[in-house]
């Protein structure tokens, strides 16, 4: 899932501190999940603005609701009044949703209350660890379904670097070495052939180098005609 | 419903040191929207003052009830059970306020701030009273009266024979095959594989050699003890250190050095001690001092980083010390050792006097016993949580000594942290009398203010069901949470954790909490 992470409450009041009418905008999915910006974080980020409004003596006026899914425009649409009526969006969904209101609605202040961080999973309640860097040519049943691009700080292709101890990373001794732990996951399924063969290096236009991504599927597009059909019935 | 609220001030609490005035209170509490009577009260726990209220409540015909007897914790909870009954008002339309601790005691030397800080408070639980709504309870019937003791130790035997007593059916399981003398059915080399259930109507699955079976029972009692195998560390490879227990034993058979007893908290004294209670420093010091009674020549030195004796056996402490026991604190940095000049003595820095002491010894005992490495298993069987040490975790004060957080689960003994033979049958006691008026009903009641999950908010993100420590909360048919009431104690973290505010306690809603805290602090927030 996408994992998100709120902004210090600072940095979201200096934000928003000069417009007046604040929409709070959360998203049921996977921020709610991973407990950023869920109905309870949007609740709860409304509360604490308006203690410290009162604190500061400022005035303004909050709204705060979530969508099913704000990255859509047809969640996003059933709000549309009340995004009309407000100053500023303060979007508490990662930033896909953000921009989904901001394309939608370009005349309004639309601000981030999360920092999106990363692709993780749930390794325990309460902490997530990233594990994929969407670098759109997975490789991974050649590593024992260990991502090394984002589990590895180098991104390493063939490794693991000189800097690997004890199966730590030289870059933190917090975090493990994914190669080392590669090492181990083929060494049990008895595959460490495969550690053999050097990776040539990968092509990286799948991913962000060759610009921004769009993925078209064809057969699930809708045709002009089934479009216009589309809006008649609207 | 009415909402009509009672308002019950004991006079002789709230009014102690004329720091409230008692009459101006009733007044506001009168003056409150909701508020049916506002009486104050001489003695609001005595019987006749019961009475007195009672009358009161239903000429009045209020439906709930706020009383404001003295600190809560002195007052016995049943006392109160009294009022509900008898006022016929739903249990949970009664609650209590403590102005004595949380205001009279705090503010004594400010009365004007404890008068207005009380005005306040009072009008806020008002405020909540007024919102709270009747809850029922559910019941079920018990299908047995089978209580599991886990263990035939001196406390899992002592349960047997008390639970039996009560009229229990008893069924001690013991890993070993060692013979045991206990009433009810004994099954030696078995142990506890799962647990499914809940107080009144567990599931258990046992294992008798390869043979696997179920066991209903009401209750279950854990007493599963320490680990009795010898220790490793420097005092035992450099003094041959044995455990406590054979120096017990040892002097019941008359058996006593007379070149001097070391007594040491631990045979790996540099290693980290996570807390007093993982010593037996009653036998310890019980010990001790029989030994300076039966030998008065043989020294005896206790070497300790932390001590403790649990209750009573504080006492023990000047016995030991009036019979010249010496007690010596010493530092793990600068740990108790064998003297390299001279094998046969102990050298030893006492932290407090900074003193070098060379301990001659004939024997040297250690008072740490090992948590028993089945407490693992038994944790994750019965899902109750365990201490830093290793030990099975008993729940928190009020619910008593014997407890675990997990209802219908109580522990006894070494399971913890060492006990002393006599503290372990106290317990085994206690444990058996305990599940024994648990199962004497044949009901588990259950419900009231517990967790209820809104299924169109959830979004099925199993936080409560990581969260919650009574493992209620799961995922159900439709996709969405739900919580098996039989097993809520409405804790309350599911619902504070909850991403999507799809959990609701009964009586502890967003709505009625934060109407409260509002009218507490005078506004919106
Ligand atoms: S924590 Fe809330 S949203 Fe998540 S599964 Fe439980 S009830 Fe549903
Ligand atoms: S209120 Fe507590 S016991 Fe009940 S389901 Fe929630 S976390 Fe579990």
């Amino acid at each position: 899932m996408i994992v998100a992470e709120r902004k210090p409450l600072g940095e979201i009041v200096e934000m928003i501190a000069q417009l007046h009418k604040v929409t709070v905008i959360g998203c049921r999915s996977c921020v709610a999940i991973c407990l950023a910006g869920g109905e309870k974080e949007v609740k709860m980020l409304i509360s604490a603005l308006k203690l410290k409004n009162r604190k500061e003596g400022r005035k303004q006026e909050f709204d705060g609701f979530v969508l099913e899914r704000q990255c859509e425009k047809e969640w996003v649409k059933e709000v549309d009044d009340k995004i009309l009526a407000s100053d500023v969006i303060l979007s508490m969904s990662c930033s896909l949703g953000a921009q989904t209101i901001a394309d939608m609605y370009p005349e309004k202040v639309v601000v981030p209350g999360l920092n999106t961080a990363m692709f993780g999973v749930p390794e325990e309640q309460g902490m997530w660890s990233e594990k994929c860097l969407g670098c759109g040519d997975c490789i991974i049943h050649t590593t024992g379904g260990i991502c090394p691009i984002a589990r590895c700080a180098k991104s390493m292709l063939n490794g693991p670097c000189g800097g690997s101890s004890d199966g730590h990373c030289e870059v933190n001794l917090d975090i493990e070495c994914a190669w080392y732990a590669i090492h181990e996951r083929l060494k049990l399924q008895g595959r460490l052939d495969l550690l053999e063969a050097v990776r040539p290096p990968k092509d990286w236009t799948p991913s962000h180098s060759g610009g921004r991504r769009i993925i078209v599927r064809e057969d699930a597009k809708l045709t002009q005609h089934q479009k216009r059909g589309k809006e008649a019935v609207i | 419903m009415k909402r009509r609220i009672q308002v019950v001030i004991c006079r002789v609490c709230s009014g102690a040191a004329n720091v409230l005035d008692v009459e101006k209170l009733l007044r506001v509490a009168n003056e409150a929207p909701y508020v049916g009577s506002a009486i104050a009260v001489n003695y609001a726990c005595n019987a006749k003052t019961i009475a007195q209220i009672v009358e009161e409540a239903k000429s009045r015909e209020v439906d709930r009830m706020l009383i404001i007897p003295c600190s809560k914790s002195d007052v016995s909870p049943a006392l109160f059970q009294a009022y509900k009954k008898k006022a016929k008002i739903n249990e949970f339309l009664m609650e209590t306020v403590d102005l004595v601790g949380e205001i009279v005691l705090p503010h004594r030397d400010n009365p004007a701030r404890a008068q207005a800080k009380a005005e306040s408070k009072l009008l806020a639980a008002i405020t909540r009273m007024a919102m709270l709504e009747p809850l029922q309870k559910s019941s079920e019937k018990m299908r047995t009266k089978n209580v599991v003791i886990i263990g035939a130790g001196v406390a899992g035997v002592e349960a047997a024979r008390q639970a039996t007593q009560a009229g229990m059916h008893t069924i001690l399981i013991e890993k070993s095959d060692k013979e045991v003398k206990a009433p009810g059915v004994v099954m030696p080399k078995t142990r506890l594989v799962s647990a499914k259930g809940h107080a009144g109507n567990f599931i258990l699955t046992i294992e008798a050699g390869e043979k696997r079976e179920t066991l209903e029972c009401a209750a279950v009692v854990i007493a599963s003890g320490g680990d009795w195998s010898d220790a490793k560390g420097p005092l035992v490879q450099a003094c041959g250190a044995k455990p406590l227990y054979r120096l017990v034993q040892e002097i019941g058979e008359g058996i006593i050095s007379r070149e001097g007893v070391v007594i040491v908290d631990t045979p790996d004294p540099k290693a980290d001690i996570t807390s007093a209670q993982d010593f037996a420093w009653e036998d310890a010091i019980q010990s001790a001092i029989e030994i300076r009674k039966k030998s008065p020549e043989t020294e005896v030195y206790l070497l300790f980083q932390e001590m403790r004796a649990l209750g009573l056996d504080e006492l023990s402490y000047r016995d030991a010390a009036d019979l010249g026991v010496r007690f010596v604190r010493y530092d793990k940095k600068r740990p108790p050792h064998a003297d390299p000049k001279d094998k046969s003595k102990i050298v030893v820095i006492d932290s407090v006097q900074g003193q070098t002491l060379s301990i001659p010894y004939g024997g040297v005992y250690y008072a740490s016993i090992a948590p028993n490495p089945d407490n693992v298993s038994i944790s994750e069987a019965l899902r109750i949580p365990m201490t830093e040490s290793g030990g099975l975790r008993r729940g928190s004060m009020q619910k008593g000594p014997i407890a675990t957080p997990r209802p219908g689960v109580l522990v006894c003994g070494s399971a913890q942290f060492p006990r002393s033979e006599n503290i372990s049958r106290l317990e085994g006691r206690a444990a058996g009398a305990l599940a024994a008026q648990l199962v004497s009903t044949g009901i588990v009641e259950f419900g009231g203010s517990v967790a209820e999950v809104t299924p169109d908010k959830c979004s099925a993100c199993l936080t409560c069901v990581r969260t919650c420590p009574f493992e209620a909360p799961f995922i159900g048919n439709a996709g969405k949470a739900e919580i098996q009431l039989q097993l809520c104690q409405g804790c309350g973290m599911c619902v504070g954790i909850c991403p999507s505010k799809a959990i609701e306690l009964h009586n502890y809603t967003d709505d009625q909490l934060s109407t409260e805290t509002a009218s507490y602090i005078g506004g919106d927030f």
